[in-house]
């Protein structure tokens, strides 16, 4: 019990400390404000024919876009970064393990990314003046709770994966516009060809994308949210299982090929 | 005479360089990712959500309009990566010690990277045959090329202006991404540049690959060269007066850090 | 029970492999640590004394469970290093040289605030704790300001500050005095004195000898990863009391000479030092001024100027613990 008090206090100050960070860093700014905003933006005009109704539609789904924009490049970069500034010798060495921490800076990307959606939804009525009514506000908010889990939780997964393969991380850009595509933040997945659906149904943020459009725009049958709430509360717990193996194996390759540092 | 040699050497040492640069930074593996792939899924998304907003007729009209819009990749990205280069080199006191002349130095970064976007914008071009029915068999190839090349040109000269801000301020990335983003909306890359309000049209006309992508457009739908050619005058004049701007902006800081000793500050 | 020893290290190694070459990889192993054995007293502050590339960092980056040995045992407060990292964390504090390892973008009192957090610190206490230290690194009246505007000496001690905030029983400080000028070092070492008082157990290690001799009590003096000797200050010096140091002038040396010096059955130990145009060779032997001769006839052919003999200094048992290559 005491632990979890302890552990929820890192995650805040974590959390804090990331925001206070990365406030002035342009790169985050632009992932987490600029860039949705002006897809939020597009989305508008682009869908403008197609009548009122789908100004909650494009809030949402740009609001998405950078939540998996922001997710790929500042949290799976959670790691990596604490490298640079040298402090992540520190933050191995603390009484903390390291899940917990990089949880706190997720969470904090995840929430600001939350508050760009709002800012869109604002830009949306007032610019544009949609009437953007959220079709079921109660089942949205607990979509949104949902979203931001499964979200933070992918984050544990991706940055380990991407400190242990610089590779992988130069592929990060290559990543950001297919699950634009594959989650059907701005679209459906209707239109693509059918074999990607598979893919797409193995994507945390595709269900996020079901669970949020459905219960905004409205049309879903509760047995389709349900599936969607299912379906990312079983991913969140396959992600938090996943990365617990993976810190493990990232922090004992760490020690002993001497990588924490940057020489 | 032999400033003349000397200042071509300079061209294309300069372009050399930026050509090592960018390698130094992407390895080939990475670099053909991001000139065969990436393209790919930012044409994709853009087309579907055209086609969405508008029907499957339409999606010509976003495959042209993203492909040439990929001209920015190298012309804002490229470019101002290769002057802001030596900011983080520390290079820069040596560079203004030098006699070199400045515009020679300075286009000659530029080179490379209208080469490698036309490539870019070539391959997407081929995704859009490929994957989308772009239908290429009306096009008048000479025009096209042209109009590629003019739509680079252009949008290097403003990664040029780009990149000596970029010597000024800190947060060079973020002013780069804005930037290309906001090409996304004005351009007409997206939407008809009729259907925007009148202030931003304005901005629109005086921005580079506006007038490409309605060249482009029209010499795929069959237009001829010569019906487009006041547009591509236009582009082309765009670009010269963004080279122009960035070049005396360079010259006004290569003053003021001169004058101030701010050199080693930036 | 309380263990015996704050620190016992029996014969631990640490063998690094890097790849080198970009078409023909091959591997390079580089022994950092080699069969090292010492113990640490509760309450002594413990020098480990050793050129750049000794494997000072090597070593206290193993005592912090940061690297795994690559063989023999390491125990901190009783538990061992690879095993038993989670009770030693909390227990321990570390630093190591350099300005890297804080957020810059935030102020000091941020920074300080996020590692007692990290650190298990309750609230109250960070609240408490955190003033006190920054008056005890003397960056009080600084902290609400951004590091990024600190001197290194500042940064350096701000470490300090961050490392005592769980008040640890055992400290790592790997160079903690590196790159500060005179003055800032100087304060940095009033700093470790109080921390000394404070009865902590402090491992430190340095390149400089006579910050060792200024602090610690006893000191191991390391050399491509072994330990050459280990006394106290006064017991190094020691060493070198039945030798006498015979500096000799010259104008450029082959190396081939030197080897013949060192040949020399008079001769303990050879270097080299740069003034200005010329060169001072710096011969130890125990034989004093009637060694002059001989070591001049193996010089013969060589212009030599000025020749001193003098008493050794702390600096010359260094110098022939560690072989010629040490830098002034
Ligand atoms: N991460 C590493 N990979 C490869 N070699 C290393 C690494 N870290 C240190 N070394 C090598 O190990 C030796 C000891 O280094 P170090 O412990 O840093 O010495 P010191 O701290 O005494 O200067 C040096 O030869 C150094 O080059
Ligand atoms: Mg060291």
């Amino acid at each position: 019990m005491r632990k979890l008090t302890l552990y929820a206090r890192v995650i805040l100050a974590s959390a804090e400390m990331s925001v206070r960070e990365t406030m002035t860093d342009g790169f985050v700014v632009f992932g987490i404000f600029v860039q949705p905003l002006i897809i939020a933006l597009l989305g508008l005009w682009m869908l403008r024919d197609r009548g009122g109704d789908y100004g909650i539609f494009v809030v949402v789904g740009s609001g998405l876009t950078g939540l998996w924009s922001s997710l790929l490049f500042i949290s799976g970069n959670s790691i990596t970064h604490e490298r640079w500034t040298g402090t992540l010798e520190t933050l191995v060495g603390v009484p903390t393990p390291m899940g917990v921490i990089v949880l706190g800076k997720n969470l904090a990307n995840v929430l600001q990314s939350i508050g760009s959606m709002a800012v869109s939804y604002l830009l949306a009525s007032l610019l544009f003046g949609y009437p953007l009514t959220v079709a079921q506000p109660i089942q949205f908010v607990i979509s949104l709770f949902l979203t931001v889990v499964a979200f933070v939780t992918f984050g544990l997964v991706i940055a380990p994966i991407f400190v242990m393969n610089p590779d992988v991380q130069r592929w990060q850009n290559g990543l950001e516009f297919p699950i634009y595509i594959l989650a059907g933040f701005l679209f459906p997945i209707a239109l693509l060809p059918g074999w990607t659906t598979p893919i797409s149904y193995l994507l945390a943020p595709y269900w996020a994308a079901q669970a949020l459009h459905l219960t905004s725009s409205g049309g879903g049958t509760s047995g389709e949210i349900s599936i969607a709430w299912g379906m990312m509360l079983l991913f969140s717990l396959v992600y938090v299982l996943l990365s617990r193996t993976l810190f493990r194996v990232m922090l004992r390759k760490a020690r002993s090929e001497a990588t924490l540092g940057l020489e | 005479m032999r400033s003349v040699t000397l200042n071509i050497r300079l061209f294309f040492q300069g372009a050399l360089l930026s050509y090592v640069a960018l390698f130094r930074w992407l390895s080939p593996m990475t670099y053909l990712a991001s000139k065969v792939l990436m393209p790919l899924a930012q044409i994709l998304f853009f087309s579907f959500l055209g086609m969405y907003a508008t029907g499957q007729a339409n999606a010509s009209f976003y495959v042209i309009g993203n492909a040439i819009q990929l001209a920015a990749v190298s012309g804002i990205f490229g470019v101002t990566m290769s002057i802001g280069g030596d900011r983080w080199e520390g290079t820069l006191p040596y560079l203004f010690g030098t006699p070199a002349n400045r515009m020679a130095m300075f286009v000659g970064r530029a080179f490379f990277h209208v080469l490698d976007g036309m490539v870019g914008v070539v391959l997407a071009l081929m995704w859009g045959v490929l994957l989308l029915g772009l239908d290429l068999s009306h096009a008048n190839p000479l025009a096209l090329g042209l109009t590629i090349l003019v739509a680079t040109f252009s949008t290097s000269g403003m990664g040029l202006l780009l990149g000596c801000i970029s010597l000024i301020t800190l947060n060079v990335m973020f002013i780069n991404n804005t930037v290309y983003f906001s090409l996304l909306v004005f351009s007409g890359a997206n939407v008809p540049l009729s259907t925007l309000p009148a202030w931003m049209q304005s901005v629109a006309w005086a921005l580079p690959l506006t007038r490409s992508i309605a060249a482009a457009r029209q010499i795929i739908a069959g237009g001829s060269l010569a019906e487009v050619a006041p547009l591509l005058w236009m582009e082309v004049l765009i670009g010269a007066i963004y080279i122009l701007a960035g070049y005396f902006l360079f010259r006004w800081f290569e003053r003021q850090a001169k004058l101030r000793g701010t050199l080693d500050i930036f | 029970m309380a263990p015996l020893n704050a620190i016992e290290v029996r014969n631990l190694r640490r063998i690094y492999r890097t790849t080198i070459g970009v078409i023909r990889r091959r591997v390079k192993e580089v022994v950092a640590v080699d069969d090292i054995s010492f113990d640490v007293a509760p309450g002594e502050l413990f020098g480990l004394l050793g050129p750049n590339g000794a494997g000072k960092t090597t070593m206290v980056k193993m005592l912090t469970t940061l690297l795994i040995p690559s063989a023999g045992t390491a125990r901190v407060l009783g538990f061992d290093v690879v095993d038993q990292a989670d009770p030693i964390r909390p227990r321990i504090g570390f630093i190591f040289g350099g300005e890297r390892g804080l957020y810059w973008r935030l102020s000091a009192i941020d920074n300080l605030r996020y590692f007692a957090s990290l650190y298990h610190v309750e609230p109250e206490i960070a609240r408490k704790r955190i003033p006190y230290l920054l008056e005890l690194v003397r960056l009080d009246g600084r902290g609400q300001e951004k590091v990024e505007g600190y001197s290194r000496g500042m940064k350096q001690r701000l470490h300090v500050a961050r490392t005592l905030l769980h008040d640890p029983e055992l400290l790592f400080l790997d160079e903690p005095t590196i790159g500060l000028d005179p003055i800032g070092a100087r304060e940095l070492r009033q700093v470790i004195r109080n921390l000394q008082s404070e009865k902590k157990t402090i491992l430190l290690t340095t390149h400089y000898m006579f910050e060792a001799d200024a602090l610690c009590e006893r000191i191991a003096v390391i050399d491509h990863g072994r330990i050459v000797a280990l006394d106290t200050p006064e017991g190094l010096k020691r060493h070198v009391r039945d030798l006498s140091v015979i500096e000799l002038e010259v104008y450029g040396i082959p190396p081939e000479l030197l080897d013949v010096l060192r040949a020399l059955e008079v001769v303990e130990a050879v270097t080299v030092e740069n003034r200005d145009q010329k060169q001072a060779v710096l011969v130890q032997s125990p034989g004093g001024s009637e060694a002059v001769p001989e070591i001049l006839a193996a010089l013969s052919g060589l212009r030599v100027g000025k020749v001193i003999v003098r008493e050794p200094t702390l600096e010359d048992a260094y110098v022939r613990l560690v072989g010629g290559e040490v830098e002034p």
